[in-house]
């Protein structure tokens, strides 16, 4: 196990704020990026890197729900329909991940994000709510009060395979990266199933803790999980989802929509610089 | 509106396990980080950070299992069934810790 230092635990604490601030606007919990700050730019063994990450996307997402409840943006009944595919994912995982080289991985991930990107870039301007409480929300729809369209919103679900999928390739890379995978979830929620932004990130946040729960029980079993590096993480993560909570009020869905867009690519450019190291 | 979607306070009470969870773990940990600054790697600090960590990791857990006796009270037999293959995969996974610890 190794040791944490004085710099490593403080570099976990800010990283910890971004992942609890962008989890409460966007529903993702940073472990796409964590995992490569920790193991490449600092030199952590891949295996403790993914364990503190999950670690973080827990905290991220039992904060950030916590924070939320009460605002009926978490879909709960959509939220644990597609963590059955993320559980089935998760299980397979051991399987399925070794069918690619790490490189191959990459490169498919980065190109999936590139693509998420673009796509939710061609809908920055049109929303997937509608102010008409005649129109039925459906089994797994909902209605919410947003003050943004300045009263109750409906949205249907639309293309549920779409958001399986994301929610099953998340599941399935998420122990072998770190990762919680809200990152795939939420623009297949937003661009391809008819989830208002909004509610995409609020139901994604809410199911990454899950998704990352299988790994870290595995991590900390095996002992890669150095406790004490728990501790920045989850004290910078209530700061971050606390900051970001009172923030993603305040921004409109366009603007939540594009910030999105700048993580994808984000995601997307690291994959591909990875994949060529 | 019909049942569904009349305020639903499974979400005020998720949210409540979540945030007991998450802010019971952060205590101990942030005692567990000052006890290592101030005693160093003493069994104080071990206990602190290691219940920290296995409270944080078992909040999740703890939530599908409300989520399901919920369910389970509402009659709500998809969601039950939903929620009970989700604890199931769970419970593989800390079948596969203990594994792998022997």
């Amino acid at each position: 196990m190794p040791v944490v230092s004085f710099a490593l635990a403080a570099i976990i604490f800010v990283s910890g704020a971004a992942a609890g601030s962008v989890g409460a606007l966007l529903g993702i919990g940073g472990g796409v990026f964590l995992v490569p700050l920790l193991n490449v730019a600092l030199g952590l063994p891949l295996r403790n890197a993914a364990a503190i990450s999950l670690t973080t996307v827990i905290a991220t997402s039992s904060s950030v729900s916590a924070g939320r409840s009460g605002e009926h943006l978490i879909n709960l009944r959509l939220g644990m329909l597609l963590e059955v595919a993320t559980v089935a994912g998760s299980l397979l995982g051991g399987l399925t991940a070794h069918l690619f080289s790490e490189i191959t991985l990459q490169r498919l991930f980065g190109i999936v994000t590139a693509v998420a990107a673009f796509a939710v870039l061609t809908r920055v301007h049109r929303r997937n709510v509608v102010r008409d409480e005649s129109i039925d929300p459906g089994l797994l729809g909902g209605r919410y009060y947003e003050d943004e369209s300045g009263g109750l919103v409906t949205y249907r679900v639309k293309r549920l395979p779409v958001g399986l999928l994301a929610s099953f390739v998340a599941g399935n890379v998420s122990s072998l990266l770190g990762i919680g995978g809200g990152v795939l979830k939420v623009p297949a929620l937003n661009a391809w199933c008819g989830i208002p932004m909004r509610v995409a990130a609020a139901t994604s946040a809410f199911m990454i803790g899950v998704t990352a729960t299988g790994g870290a029980i595995i991590y900390l079993g095996r002992g890669d999980l150095p406790p004490l590096a728990a501790a920045p993480a989850v004290l910078g993560v209530q700061l971050g989802s606390w900051a970001g909570l009172r923030l993603a009020h305040r921004l409109p869905a366009k603007w939540l929509k594009i910030l999105l867009v700048v993580v994808l690519l984000l995601v997307a450019a690291l994959m591909f610089v990875r994949s060529t190291r | 509106m019909s049942e569904r979607f009349a305020p639903d306070n499974l979400e005020a009470t998720l949210g409540r396990v979540l945030g007991i969870g998450v802010t019971l773990s952060t205590i101990a940990l942030g005692a567990g980080l000052a006890s290592a600054l101030a005693l160093g790697d003493s069994l104080l600090t071990m206990t602190l950070l290691t219940a920290g960590v296995v409270m944080l990791i078992a909040t999740p857990v703890a939530r599908v299992v409300i989520s399901c006796l919920a369910y389970l009270r509402r009659r709500d037999w998809t969601f039950v069934v939903l929620t009970l293959i989700v604890l199931g995969e769970l419970l593989a996974s800390i079948v596969a810790a203990i594994r792998s610890r022997t």
